[in-house]
């Protein structure tokens, strides 16, 4: 007798199959024009459901291959609820693995990084070579003839591609490309990696692990907060303009009356595009840069590499494209930053400096302590940006007039050539942007 | 205790109490300070020219090539307590309550009362804030100088326990 016949069958994931699965009507009805309920933010089945239709459907970020150089160096990483592996072969090809042994389910890798020469699991002893392929049972006679140890490889991602160095995967078989995936993104990683005057970029400088107690989709591309959550950092600024991150914000980006735009590529990829307004203040950002060694040469070899235009609007830039990429990659500062969802109401944020390469140390260095000042656990910026999350977070719990006003700029916003859909600074033009990705993929529409 | 009336400037923590004493003194001070959030007060504990470094992901991170939680020369660690006493510091507002024990401090061999040298503690804070509790542990190494005849700390290093893990706001001074 079919265990179906009393309630209905959840066929889509084991994950939620003890819990009804919200309707697509249901979910419809939280994302309103203008707003969205608290209730995507707070509810546990809506959780689940975004593990099973976003972060195991979808493209994810997984890491920059430059944080593994080597054959045998891996990166654990999460897609969702699955914990994988990002490991270079000796062939020299990153995969990405699911870290769990084929055997009886243990994790193979527990060390967040490293260097390994197989991967071996230490339940059963069971040992894996670099490419997941089953090297070794141990005891192996007590297996018969149908057990195919080609068949019992690490379990692989089955899709994996990289866009100038950032590998995404996806666990499901078929779908758009990645190039498809990133759209008009894709070129916005240019700004970053050609912020090198040779087009390399390294994540080598170690993470700032943090944590906050609030939804993951709270840190997004918010260009109306800086001045209030931010309040303190801008006091400072009025102190030393080119103090912390202050040489990247000259002349108040964060007013309506700047140059700066909020910006939605679709798929829930939006930025806030400083573009315009750095490159306003390009020969004060050159005269802070000339202040470091080997700045002048960094300018010059901008130019030689990329052309006087190109080149001023790189260096204005630093290599901030300050793009969201739906659903867990940003690229901040002078940072590559992951969101890893944990529950409706934990989310950590891990954020990576990327060194340039063809720099002078100085340079580097520069970069680092502009991080340090502001990201991090103990940065000027990230506490306050956390603050707020779990302020929002506890806010959220009233479900009496649950609704979060998204509406700031809707009559104001239009679409460029582009196709991107543009707005100020202040408008709201990412938070639509993410939403309305958001109910596609977790209503099944987007297949 | 005779050995009192023995202390010249070459004692050490190890010949005598007094040099020892002065040390723990002073720890106990900076900790005070650091739990009630006088910044000026514990500001001026250190020399002009001063590292306050918390490094993350593993103790033996270079400065400037791997990023640190706190890596602050006198400038920076200035703008950070000039932040913290504005009302806009949200993330301490309302402040974490603290309470820290230090303990276990050696002083190096080559520490003299004269001239000062490395002193390496153990730090245990209790932060409480919002209905969370929060324990941060760690090793304390400051690198003290006597200038003017007053104990001054030039070099504040704390190695967290937890560096390596993720770590929710850190934005007292620790």
């Amino acid at each position: 007798m079919s265990q179906c016949q009393n309630e209905p069958c959840a066929t889509e994931s084991p994950v939620v199959w003890h819990r009804p699965t919200p309707s697509n009507e249901a979910i419809a009805s939280l994302v309103q024009d203008g707003r969205v309920h608290s209730r995507i933010y707070t509810d546990q089945s809506i959780f689940d459901l975004e593990m099973e239709r976003i972060f195991h459907r979808s493209w994810i970020y997984i890491g920059h291959e430059s944080e593994v150089p080597r054959a045998g160096d891996f990166q654990a990483r999460r897609m969702g609820r699955t914990p994988v592996l990002m490991v270079r072969g000796r062939d020299a090809q990153v995969r990405v693995l699911i870290n769990r042994c084929r055997h009886r389910g243990a994790t193979v890798v527990e060390t967040e990084s490293g260097n390994t020469k197989m991967l071996r699991c230490w339940y059963h002893g069971w040992v894996y070579d670099l490419t997941g392929a089953l090297r070794e049972v141990t005891e192996p006679g007590g297996y018969g003839p149908d057990f195919k140890p080609e068949e019992m490889g690490l379990t692989q991602v089955p899709r994996v591609a990289s866009h100038r160095g950032f590998l995404f995967a996806s666990l499901q078989p078929e779908g758009e490309s990645l190039a498809e995936f990133l759209g008009g993104a894709a070129s916005q990683f240019d700004m970053l990696v050609d912020a090198s005057p040779t087009g390399e970029i390294f994540l080598d400088a170690g993470f700032n692990k943090t944590e906050y107690l609030g939804n993951w989709k709270l840190v997004g591309m918010d260009g109306y907060h800086p001045n209030f959550v931010h309040a303190s950092v801008v006091a400072g600024w009025a102190r030393n303009s080119e103090s912390g991150i202050g040489s990247m914000h000259r002349e108040d980006p964060f007013s309506d009356a700047a140059l700066t735009l909020t910006r939605d590529y679709g798929h829930g990829h939006a930025m806030l595009d400083f573009r315009a307004q750095r490159l306003k203040s390009y020969s004060k950002h050159a005269a802070f840069l000339a202040k470091v060694p080997g700045g002048e040469k960094y300018v010059e070899d901008m130019h030689k590499a990329y052309g006087k235009d190109r080149a001023e609007m790189l260096i204005s830039l630093s290599g901030d494209p300050h793009l969201g990429l739906f659903p867990n990659l940003q690229l901040i500062g002078n940072q590559v930053r992951i969101i890893v969802p944990i529950a409706p109401g934990v989310t950590q944020v891990l954020m990576s400096m990327v060194r340039f390469g063809g720099v002078s140390d100085e340079i580097n260095t520069m970069r680092v302590r502009q991080h340090e000042s502001f990201y991090g656990p103990a940065g000027s910026g990230s506490p306050d940006d956390a603050e707020i999350f779990e302020r929002v977070q506890r806010g959220m719990q009233a479900e009496f007039n649950p609704w979060i006003e998204i509406s700031r700029g809707m009559h104001r916003e239009y679409i460029d050539t582009d196709g991107s859909v543009v707005g100020r600074i202040t408008d709201e033009v990412p938070q639509r942007g993410q939403m309305k990705y958001w109910l596609q993929l977790m209503t099944n529409s987007a297949a | 205790m005779t050995l009192e009336t023995n202390v010249t400037d070459a004692s050490n923590g190890l010949s005598d109490w007094a040099t020892y004493r002065e040390v723990e003194l002073f720890l106990f001070k900076e900790a005070e300070l650091a739990d009630t959030h006088q910044f000026q007060a514990w500001f001026s504990l250190f020399t002009q020219d001063l590292l306050y470094w918390v490094p993350c992901n593993n103790d033996d991170a270079e400065i400037g090539k791997q990023i640190a939680l706190i890596n602050d020369n006198r400038a920076e660690l200035d703008e950070r307590l000039f932040r913290l006493g504005t009302k806009h510091a949200h993330a301490q507002s309302p402040r974490s309550r603290l309470s820290r024990i230090v303990s276990n401090i050696v002083l190096a061999d080559d520490y003299r009362r004269g001239t000062g040298g490395q002193v390496t503690s153990r730090v245990l804070v209790t932060e409480v804030r919002n209905g969370k509790t929060e324990h941060w542990a760690g090793r304390v190494t400051h690198l003290l100088v006597r200038q003017d005849g007053v104990l001054r700390m030039r070099e504040k290093r704390v190695y967290l326990a937890a560096n390596d893990q993720v770590l929710p706001n850190l934005t007292f001074i620790i």
